[in-house]
């Protein structure tokens, strides 16, 4: 029958082994079945504060990032609105955009896919554009042309617009006209059998 | 199971698991925006704190990354992996269950990068066991207990 005692300090068992005990007062016990478990530690003190610690840290690093200008969110809900039809950004087939292009001279087109992929093949004349990169691409001499142009068309890779309806967004908050989405993105315009470039 | 103790296995671990945790975060942290889309697109949060989550979460992502990596206070910062894990792992399931396969926000805001939201449940569970391990199981220098 297992005795308990503290753990054992030098094989860490829950209770005093007969191997670093032998010969001590303690009556020498095998190790339990039990004791050769895993017993769940406490929740001690020291576990508590360095999770306090990390918390501390995320608070000071997010709050500070949070005031820098450029990547500022409003601290509570109101500061983000998805995006909506018509007030953010109209829907447009590949056809109208077609269309739209051999009609205007001034059509822009966004391409949000990876940038492999427009390499590959794109839109004549698209230009490459990460959402996740916006601040180092959304410079001066871009947005001039996109305000400038007579309609700006953003496409990704299928069906799935939601970055697409994100960067129109953004492009309306900068001062654009309500951009393009094209349905059905690139897919849609293949599948229309339209001209494709390639940068390769 | 004396072996979870390995102070070995709990490097490994933290490498493994810190590495996966600093990549999770660097996209996010660059713009929160978009992660705050990502969120409401999971459907389960009042507006009001979507903006917190998409605020802090990155840069507690980034500190227990850091921490797991380097083992600078690793059970506190595994008692948060853990916390965040089990977290997304709700998150998931319940959009599992509701049949929405949600862009996971995981490794990248993309609205693009949609996922099945249960193979999403299962990448997700050998992490937080990872940091069960981390959190339950310390090395043996490092128990609370010893004598």
């Amino acid at each position: 029958m297992a005795v308990r005692h503290r753990v054992c300090a030098a094989c860490r068992q829950p209770d005093r082994c007969e191997q670093h005990h032998r010969g001590q007062r303690t009556p020498p016990v095998r190790h339990s079945k039990r004791a050769a478990m895993l017993p769940l530690p406490t929740v001690s003190g020291k576990l508590l504060r360095d999770a306090a610690i990390y918390l501390a840290a995320t608070l000071v690093l997010g709050a500070a990032a949070n005031v820098a200008p450029g990547r500022h969110l409003a601290w509570w809900g109101k500061g983000f609105e998805p995006p909506q039809v018509g007030s953010d950004f109209v829907f447009i087939d590949a056809g109208s955009a077609d269309a739209l292009r051999a009609s205007l001279p001034r059509v822009v087109f966004l391409d949000t896919r990876a940038a492999a992929d427009v390499a590959a093949s794109r839109v004549p004349g698209a230009l490459a554009i990460a959402y996740t990169d916006l601040a180092r691409q959304l410079r001066r001499p871009l947005l001039e042309r996109l305000r400038a142009a007579d309609a700006v068309i953003i496409y990704g890779g299928s069906d799935e617009v939601d970055v697409e309806q994100l960067l129109a967004q953004e492009l309306r908050r900068r001062g654009l006209a309500p951009p393009h989405v094209l349905v059905g993105g690139f897919a849609a315009w293949l599948a229309g059998g339209l001209p494709v470039e390639s940068a390769r | 199971m004396i072996w979870l103790r390995n102070r070995w296995l709990h490097r490994a671990l933290g490498l493994v698991l810190g590495a996966i945790f600093l990549y999770a975060a660097w996209s996010k942290l660059l713009d929160p925006r978009p992660l705050a889309t990502i969120i409401w697109g999971y459907r389960l949060l009042p507006a009001g704190p979507i903006n917190l989550v998409a605020i802090f979460m990155p840069w507690l992502e980034l500190l227990v990354g850091l921490g797991l990596c380097t083992g600078f206070r690793r059970r506190g910062a595994a008692l948060w992996a853990s916390v965040l894990l089990s977290g997304f792992i709700v998150a998931l399931f319940i959009n599992a269950v509701r049949g929405v396969n949600v862009a996971c926000g995981c490794f990248s805001t993309s609205a693009d990068d949609v996922h099945d939201a249960w193979l999403l449940v299962v990448r997700d569970v050998p992490m937080l066991l990872a940091a069960l391990v981390m959190l339950l199981a310390p090395p043996r220098s490092d128990d609370p207990r010893r004598v």
